[in-house]
């Protein structure tokens, strides 16, 4: 066969034939300048290749990735040498929330430190109202463009001894729908110390089957599972009943299943 | 990948989460090792950040990633010595059916004889193959990763299909007489 009828063949495999193009190949076919038998062994070959599978690749291969990702990071942040850079670089970290949030900081503790001399019974009033306005920070900026900054707000929850409604929503707002896996594993830890809170227990369980990460879902299967959050055990079979999940990933959410019940 | 490229390296998360399977299993149907495939992976990845900037944002994202790819899977095999050390398919040298060949059912035998006949084609048409027929390239992008003319990949793509049916046929001949 020559090489012009191998390439119009080739075509006809990929499917990017035209019209045109096949009623070519069926003349040469029926010319016997392209072989019947042969071609149509080709075809069916072809179409057979289906059936050689993939395996999926380990939770390492991730695990691995953002490590090297998170070291590139900090290797390619620059290195200020003067004074004068080392501000330039503060100030440029500086984003509204950010100055906010120390500026708050910085009235409240000065308005805690007056009031400390004057009316010691005030003082848990006041440290009430610091918790209050590091829940709002938090709050905001969970709504910030930065991952970082996303990072830092779920952080900013292991400070507080108690979350309100508003703070628990906006984290299990964060872990159904940040884009970034981190800050959704970071999420995962920072609900798990509300444990006790019921709001904090069945959004967990619902967020379950919102993943599409398998690192996230790992972390929220260790989660639930130390918190003993029975009622999950049907979210993890609805993930490993509907989802196409790497083996080991599938052996961890059997082994949680088997605790909780 | 511009974003990338810009400095925004979070968006590096993004791509991998959307393209560390279709590579894991590039390299998987190369080189049927999965240790070395998660290797490989990362290699890529390791790869694209040190050469952010060569990323012109011109032609397809994946032809620029599967260059990467090749490139990687090549000096891999050149480290040890390997790479097109893959001897030409000779039929008086087909050796033993693998094992437990003759429990295996009709589907799963004819599934072991593909893999084979694939592992013996040489590693330019089993590339074609596996990015066209797998990975949905286009001809015209193989030929961009490849570095040859369009024309030339769909010959090899051809003469690889046919050499596969060749290779099945004789195979299959060979452990049904065992």
């Amino acid at each position: 066969m020559n090489e012009k009828y191998e390439q119009l063949v080739a075509d006809y495999l990929a499917g990017s034939l035209d019209e045109e193009g096949k009623l070519r190949v069926e003349q040469l076919i029926a010319n016997g300048e392209i072989e019947l038998i042969e071609f149509k062994a080709i075809e069916q070959l072809h179409d057979e290749l289906d059936v050689i599978v993939t395996p999926a690749p380990s939770p390492d291969m991730s695990t691995g990735f953002y490590a090297m990702l998170e070291k590139e990071k900090a290797a390619s942040r620059p290195f200020s040498f003067s004074v004068a850079e080392k501000l330039k670089a503060l100030f440029a970290e500086l984003t509204m929330p950010r100055l906010a949030y120390a500026c708050l900081l910085l009235i409240v503790g000065g308005f805690i430190g007056d009031q400390f001399g004057r009316n010691e019974s005030k003082l848990e009033e006041l440290s009430a109202e610091m918790q209050d306005m590091r829940q709002m920070m938090m709050v905001s900026m969970l709504e910030g463009a930065s991952t970082t900054d996303r990072i830092r707000a779920v952080n900013i929850s292991a400070e507080l001894p108690v979350a309100d409604e508003k703070a628990i929503q906006a984290l299990l707002f964060t872990l159904n729908n940040d884009k970034s896996i981190n800050v959704r594993v970071q999420t995962v830890e920072a609900l798990s110390r509300w444990g006790d809170n019921e709001m904090v227990r069945q959004g967990m369980v619902n967020a379950i089957t919102n993943q599409d990460s398998e690192v996230v879902i790992i972390a929220l299967a260790d989660a639930v599972v130390s918190l003993g959050l029975k009622n999950s055990a049907k979210e993890l079979e609805e993930l490993l009943k509907y989802k196409e999940l790497d083996i080991n990933v599938q052996q961890k959410l059997q082994t949680s299943i088997a605790a909780l019940l | 990948m511009m974003k990338v490229k810009g400095g925004d390296l979070d968006k590096l998360g993004l791509l991998f989460e959307r393209y560390n399977r279709p590579l894991f299993s590039f390299f998987y149907r190369l080189t049927s090792e999965s240790s070395l495939s998660e290797d490989l992976v990362q290699s890529v990845f390791e790869r694209m950040l040190k050469y952010r900037s060569t990323y012109s944002g011109n032609g397809a994202f994946t032809t620029w990633m599967f260059s990467i790819a090749r490139n990687a899977h090549i000096d891999h095999y050149r480290k040890n010595k390997r790479y097109n050390d893959i001897e030409d398919f000779d039929e008086e040298r087909i050796g033993e059916a693998p094992p437990e060949y003759a429990e295996m059912d009709e589907r799963t035998r004819r599934k072991k004889l593909l893999e084979l006949a694939l592992n013996k084609l040489d590693p330019e048409k089993k590339e074609v193959v596996i990015l066209s027929r797998y990975e949905g390239l286009k001809y015209t992008e193989i030929a961009e990763i490849q570095e040859v003319s369009e024309s030339a990949v769909k010959v090899r793509m051809f003469r690889a299909m046919k050499e596969l049916k060749d290779i099945v046929n004789t195979l299959s001949e060979e452990y049904s007489d065992e």
